[in-house]
């Protein structure tokens, strides 16, 4: 089933994001590439997701992790050639698949030849390809983002000796898009990518492109601009692409990343993740519903993109002091969890692998207004390794089986790009795919369920919101609606029963269909409409007046 | 048929499901409003009725506290009202915590916040109030709770802090307040309830009577379920019986300043209930816990923190004259009475200082303790109708009023405390003198 032609796909979308050295290892190397990832298709589908989301695998010293890129248009050889990446993206679209790949416009890795150029003379015509400062002064009103390990955003550089300007690793120096060469220059490259025919972009770090003194360097009216004459060509040369931004800002900074929707189509919200996790663990709909209700309207064809964990730390800049220590205290009791302003664990050890709530968080991720993104392995419920360094411990191999390497590898263990998750309870013996497909009722049995569930009706991908205030707090209710379709959800944030009683008298005619198993609830009438619900269990129920 | 079993063929335990249903005082409504607010870490519980010209200020300054002490935890405001008619329960349910928050910049709960409302009755009954406030707290698995005056005008929001701290770290089962009262501001507690508590059970408890203090919910549970409830009598003075219970079951209590007490006006008639709802319920405590308090020779300090009790000195009228007439008119009409409770010195002693000019008037400590240990021995004995004996001490506690007045007309704040402190050591050193009445006299 190739891919429609709906240029509002994202919309609908069920993305699932992977590293291709993560997923699967057709050579026996120790490292996922292309080929193995093209095998797997067939898994992802089956889960039914409709979009592949990719992190970096362009050629790179691998000191971030591959966002640290030293050529954009090529594959780093660990993963394939080109035409392996070709190869895949075919196959994925001849399943219905969707590919998005990672973009980083903000900097490339120093050892890139742009910088080597750049940083060889001052007279070199890559200088001004770069941000080149006499001292380290300027922009003092810029934060610093990964304040665990740098001191400044400035680096000084002996062989040009000059400092330049990073606002990542010191070995990430930003480019200057003052420079209209730079901009050419990286259109060009993702002109490169969707000639060969990937479906977007998700362009990291936006918020940084440009600086400016006296300013906080970041969502610049320039770097406004400069995304802005990105979609306008895209929309030109490329319709139906679609570009997703990794701004980590307030809702109502990112407001400003759709404009009127003629900037991203796409973007985190990720101020709302922490809260989602805040809200189980306090037992209370406080933190969703207010940074919800915070989330300004956006452009009928922009879309929010939901997450509960990604490659990185569950990220805590957009939380107030008071909610980060709490966060800590409740979510990484240990100090090797924690990283720069964030926790770097899995969703089911940080849910203590209890099955109800991993199902309330993934219910609540496909019932939110937004496109839903699943990390690799946490449809399995995988677990992380917080003796790795950096993130490095949620990017271990995915779980196949519980044979030779998890099933990722035909390697030598010692030889793998990472070690896999041994312990008992996250162990690959204990979690992996196979054991798991052959369960109807394991976590990926279920997760293909509400994948298919969410997919059934539109109104969750595009339909608006309501929230319902039951005196229960503890109960986060909402109506998503969208032309005749209405669908109630109704979440129990506890880890107790609670009884709810929704004033739901507007709807009064209406039967309740429970979208899981199909059964009919009572009608609606003019009392306060009565349910119960056990520990963190929700209900989808689609209103139907017959 | 099987279904048709008679009561008396019933499991026990579906008997006593019976009786507890039958026996609830619980509206479905309150329930309802219990149940979504769930179990919680703190209760804050306000008995009202008509106090709706103070006891916004009061919830304000309760949100503040939550806000700035609190804010992770689980916490409701409860209010039990006694079905007043000024629209009290609407300002607590209706007071924002919003606003409390826009006062406080940069806090915030992270939870909901919960106030609800419920009416236990028609007319003021802080027992019953209090009952509804345990009950809640019950069935809400509080960790601690605190019971907070609907007109403690000066409440500020740290007194959650001072209060409820100390609970909810589990580090004492119940927090009295002390205060800095006008030193002619609680006669009743400094002349009667304090010293004789203090001789009886050995506990320096300035404020035996609290209208605010905080309790752990395992004390409160423990509480409800031993207090009879079943009689108005019962629920009467149900704070000064839970300051005993803290005391005869040996728990945990401490004291913390509370800063100023606005004194209250009240009423003549208002003496009696008071004293039902004190020196009732401390000779009522007697009768049971005689084992624990007649083996009590000296009394300890307890636990304070922030400042011991205090004493303001700006002027206060109290008319002491009449004071002294009610005095006089008790001794003479209820001379009858007397001669059942009293001894025949103690009464030739009243019957003699009755006669004295005002200017010459004084009802000595020793006097006043041995009468009151008289009365509290005929209670035990129950000469007359004991709510009579209680009603009997009434004229003579005015005269005992009367002479604190004029003797501390003059005094420093420090000299108010210092004859407090010889009387209090006059209860302790007559107590042998109680026992020899409890015992000995028929």
């Amino acid at each position: 089933m190739p891919v429609t032609q709906d240029v509002l796909w994202y919309k609908d979308a069920v993305i699932y994001q992977v590293h291709v050295r993560t997923f699967y290892d057709s050579n026996g190397d120790g490292i996922g590439d292309f080929a193995g990832l093209e095998q797997k298709i067939e898994y992802l589908q089956e889960l039914g997701i409709n979009t592949i989301w990719l992190m970096p695998f362009f050629p790179s010293p691998l000191r971030d992790d591959g966002y640290d890129i030293a050529d954009y248009k090529s594959v780093h050889s660990s993963y394939g050639k080109l035409e392996d990446f070709r190869r895949f993206l075919h196959t994925a679209h001849e399943r219905g698949v969707r590919v998005v790949i990672e973009m980083v416009l903000n900097h490339t890795s120093d050892q890139h030849p742009w910088f080597q150029q750049s940083r060889s003379s001052r007279e070199n015509a890559y200088r001004d390809w770069y941000v080149w400062n006499e001292t380290d002064t300027a922009y003092k009103g810029t934060r610093i983002i990964f304040l665990d390990t740098e001191m400044s955003n400035w680096a000084w550089d002996p062989i040009s000796k000059a400092y330049y300007w990073h606002r990542f690793f010191s070995h990430q120096p930003d480019l200057n898009y003052d420079n209209p060469q730079v901009l050419e220059e990286m259109w060009n490259v993702m002109r490169f990518w969707l000639d060969m025919g990937v479906d977007g972009f998700r362009l990291d770090a936006v918020p940084y492109l440009v600086e400016r003194e006296g300013t906080n360097c970041e969502n610049l009216p320039e770097t406004h601009a400069i995304i802005k004459e990105f979609r306008r060509r895209l929309d030109e040369q490329f319709p139906g692409r679609m570009l997703l931004a990794e701004a980590n800002q307030w809702p109502a900074d990112l407001r400003h990343y759709f404009s009127d929707g003629d900037e991203f189509h796409m973007a985190f919200h990720f101020p709302l993740m922490p809260r989602m996790f805040m809200g189980v663990k306090l037992e209370d709909r406080k933190p969703i519903t207010e940074i919800l209700q915070q989330t300004p309207e956006i452009p009928s064809s922009c879309q929010w993109c939901l997450f509960l964990r990604n490659h990185d730390e569950l990220t805590l800049e957009m939380v107030t002091d008071m909610e980060r220590d709490y966060m800590y205290d409740v979510y990484a009791g240990s100090e090797k969890m924690r990283l720069n302003l964030g926790i770097r664990r899995r969703l089911a050890p940080l849910l203590d692998n209890d099955r109800r709530c991993i199902e309330l968080m993934n219910g609540m991720l496909m019932s939110l207004p937004g496109t839903p993104i699943l990390y690799y392995g946490d449809e399995i419920g995988m677990g992380d390794n917080v003796n790795l360094g950096d993130r490095n411990g949620v990017r271990t191999p995915m779980q196949w089986s519980g044979g030779w390497n998890g099933g990722f590898s035909a390697a030598d263990p010692e030889s793998l790009y990472a070690p896999l998750i041994l312990n008992p309870v996250y162990g690959y013996p204990a979690i992996n795919v196979l054991s798991q497909r052959r369960t109807p009722h394991s976590l990926l049995s279920w997760m293909r369920k509400i994948i298919a569930v969410r997919r059934s009706a539109r109104v969750f991908g595009n339909g608006s919101i309501e929230f319902l205030y039951p005196a229960n707090h503890r109960i986060l209710a909402y109506v998503r609606r969208l032309e005749n379709e209405t669908v109630l959800v109704v979440n129990n944030l506890s880890s107790a029963a609670q009884a709810v009683e929704l004033d739901l008298r507007r709807f009064k005619g209406n039967i309740l269909i429970e979208m899981f198993g199909r059964n009919i609830f009572p009608r609606i009438g003019d009392l306060p409409y009565l349910l119960t619900l056990g520990p963190y269990q929700f209900y989808w129920f689609r209103l139907r007046r017959i | 048929m099987a279904d048709e079993v008679s009561t008396e063929e019933r499991p026990a335990a579906l008997r006593s499901d019976i009786k507890l249903t039958e026996e609830t005082f619980l509206t479905d409504e309150f329930l309802r409003q219990l149940i979504s607010v769930g179990e919680v870490d703190i209760l804050v519980g306000l008995p009202t009725y008509n106090n709706a010209r103070t006891v916004g200020g009061v919830v304000t300054a309760v949100q503040e506290g939550l806000l700035n002490w609190f804010p992770r935890e689980r916490a409701v405001i409860l209010n039990a009202d006694g079905g007043s008619r000024d629209g009290t329960p609407d300002l607590v349910v209706s007071a924002s915590i919003d606003d409390a928050q826009r006062r406080s910049s940069n806090r915030f709960t992270l939870r909901t916040l919960h106030s609800i409302s419920t009416q236990y009755g028609s007319g003021n009954a802080p027992g019953t109030a209090v009952r509804t406030i345990l009950a809640a707290s019950e069935l809400l698995r509080a960790r601690a709770c605190a019971v907070i005056a609907p007109e403690a005008t000066n409440l500020q929001p740290d007194c959650l802090r001072t209060l409820l701290g100390p609970v909810y770290q589990d580090q004492c089962d119940l927090m009295l307040p002390t205060y800095a009262r006008h030193k002619f501001d609680g006669l009743l507690i400094n002349n009667l309830l304090y010293p004789m508590t203090r001789a009886l059970y050995g506990v320096r408890i300035r404020e035996p009577y609290a209208s605010e203090f905080a309790f752990s919910g395992r004390f409160g549970d423990q509480f409800l379920a031993q207090n009879s409830w079943g009689d108005e009598s019962a629920r009467a003075g149900c704070e000064v019986r839970f300051t005993l219970a803290a005391i005869t079951g040996g728990l945990r209590i401490s004291q913390t300043f509370q800063g100023i007490k606005p004194h209250v006006e009240r009423h003549a008639a208002d003496l009696v209930p008071a004293l039902r709802q004190t020196i009732g319920v401390l000779f009522w405590s007697m009768e049971a816990n005689f084992s624990l308090w007649s083996g009590v020779r000296e009394s300890q300090a307890v636990a304070m923190n922030g400042g011991k009790q205090q004493f303001t000195l700006e002027p206060l009228r109290i008319n002491r004259k009449r004071l002294l007439e009610m005095f006089k008119t008790g001794v003479s009409e209820l001379k009858s009475v007397f001669q059942g409770i009293l001894s025949s010195g103690t009464l030739e002693e009243l019957k003699r200082i009755a006669q004295l000019e005002e200017s010459d008037f004084r009802y000595p400590a020793e006097l006043w303790v041995k009468t009151v240990y008289e009365f509290a021995t005929a209670y035990h004995k129950a000469v007359i109708s004991r709510d009579h004996i209680i009603q009997a001490l009434a004229p003579l506690f005015r005269g005992r009023a009367f002479t604190f007045l004029v003797e501390n007309r003059s005094s420093s704040a420090s000299e108010v405390e210092n004859h407090i402190e010889s009387l209090c050591l006059e209860f302790e050193r007559l107590k042998p003198y109680l026992l020899e009445m409890w015992n000995g006299r028929e």
